[in-house]
């Protein structure tokens, strides 16, 4: 046998040490993680757009099945956690911008842009729909 | 595909709790990942008790203390004890640090201690770092220039040019970064991971070196450079308070600005 063959098997054979399972969650991490899951609940989330034209094409019947299903509690939540993640994704999507530049990677500011984006999220979040709220009436 | 949970025989089981040390005013518990190749049983957890008024001040001290005086089975790499060797980097309290260099004070509850993540065992604290050191080699970690040499003296750098290489020399290569980033968990076989990038940079940054460009095109790809999605794990882990992230942010500019070249 030669020698990197039984270092392979020896490799192979030897555990992998813990990773996910014991690694603290960090700010890098977790907003890291939450940026990808907003990307895909958003690109989900299209299809829901899609459907909401496709109804106002259709007519004026369909379109009105299409608001009666949005303005529903279950739609309304969906809707609400939608625009969360439209709102995170976008602040987070700044902040990749930015350290793209080779700016804010210091540890400091890589914490504050991060609180920055959990808090921004909340407000602007917030915003719209009390706004939304306001102008709907 | 990445994978989520550990393959079968990795999984860690509880393992033996040691005796208690009696007549101590102070004590802290450790639970430490034990792993014996020749047992033929997977990975197991191990508690211990340590008297902290005879032990030192950091995890390194009751690590030693340990196989000192409770367990001399315990396997670990250590040496110079000072945050200098990289030897003792370990997964602790959940982070990636040095052994040595981490305070028992700065940890509540009770000191969870494992190897560093994601990587083979080869018993207890002991990783396979083979495939680590393969990668470094292959950036050429080292000054590669075709203009011949200044006659009996060495190759100069202006002040502001040798500062260029703060946070990128100090690197010793402990690899807590390199085993704290998800994209190297997940595509370690193919990503070059931080502490190898950083390496890369170290001499894509020197003006003495004159392969700069080679560097970056070797290195501009969507498994190598642009595999890092920017997590910060690394920074968040470095013990020499290096940055891992921004050295790939420029590499990943000095790549992009190569792009404004004609296409082929």
């Amino acid at each position: 046998m030669s020698n990197a063959q039984s270092e392979g098997e020896a490799s192979a054979a030897r555990p992998l040490s813990p990773h996910l399972q014991v690694y603290r969650p960090q700010i890098t991490s977790v907003l890291s993680i939450t940026h990808r899951l907003t990307g895909i609940l958003l690109s989900i989330g299209i299809a829901g757009l899609v459907a909401w034209l496709a109804a106002a094409a259709a007519g004026p019947e369909s379109f009105a099945v299409a608001r009666e299903i949005a303005g529903s509690w279950p739609g309304l939540l969906i809707l609400f956690i939608w625009s969360l993640c439209l709102v995170y994704h976008l602040l987070n999507g700044i902040r990749h911008l930015v350290w793209d530049t080779g700016r804010g990677l210091a540890l400091k500011p890589v914490r504050v842009s991060g609180w920055a984006v959990v808090g921004g999220t909340v407000i602007l979040t917030t915003l719209a729909w009390v706004l939304g709220a306001a102008v709907a009436g | 595909m990445a994978k989520f949970r550990l393959p079968r025989n990795s999984r860690v089981r509880v393992g033996k709790a040691h005796p208690v040390p009696q007549g101590v005013s102070r004590r802290t518990r450790f639970k430490i990942y034990r792993h014996d190749p020749d047992s033929g049983d997977g990975p197991r957890l191990d508690t211990y008790e340590v008297d902290r008024d005879t032990c030192g001040e950091m995890v390194l001290d009751a690590l030693i203390t340990i196989k000192n005086e409770m367990d001399s089975t315990l396997v670990f790499r250590r040496s110079c004890r000072e945050g200098v060797c990289g030897s003792c980097a370990m997964n602790i309290d959940g982070v990636n640090t040095l052994a040595c260099t981490k305070p028992l004070d700065d940890i509540s509850g009770d000191v969870r201690v494992y190897p560093l993540p994601h990587m083979r065992v080869i018993r207890d604290l002991v990783t396979d770092v083979s495939h680590v050191y393969g990668q470094l080699a292959s950036v050429k970690p080292w000054l590669r220039s075709q203009s011949a040499a200044p006659e009996a003296k060495e190759r100069l750098q202006s002040p502001d040019e040798r500062e260029k290489l703060d946070g990128l020399y100090e690197c010793i290569l402990c690899f807590c970064c390199q085993t704290a980033c998800p994209s190297y968990w997940w595509n370690g076989e193919t990503f070059p991971g931080p502490a190898v990038l950083l390496q890369a940079y170290r001499w894509v940054a020197d003006s003495r070196d004159e392969a700069g460009d080679e560097r970056i095109a070797e290195l501009d790809g969507a498994d190598e450079l642009f595999r890092c999605r920017t997590i910060v794990n690394c920074t968040n882990a470095c013990p020499k308070g290096l940055n891992p992230a921004r050295a790939i942010a420029e590499a990943k500019k000095r790549a992009a600005q190569s792009l404004r070249r004609p296409m082929d």
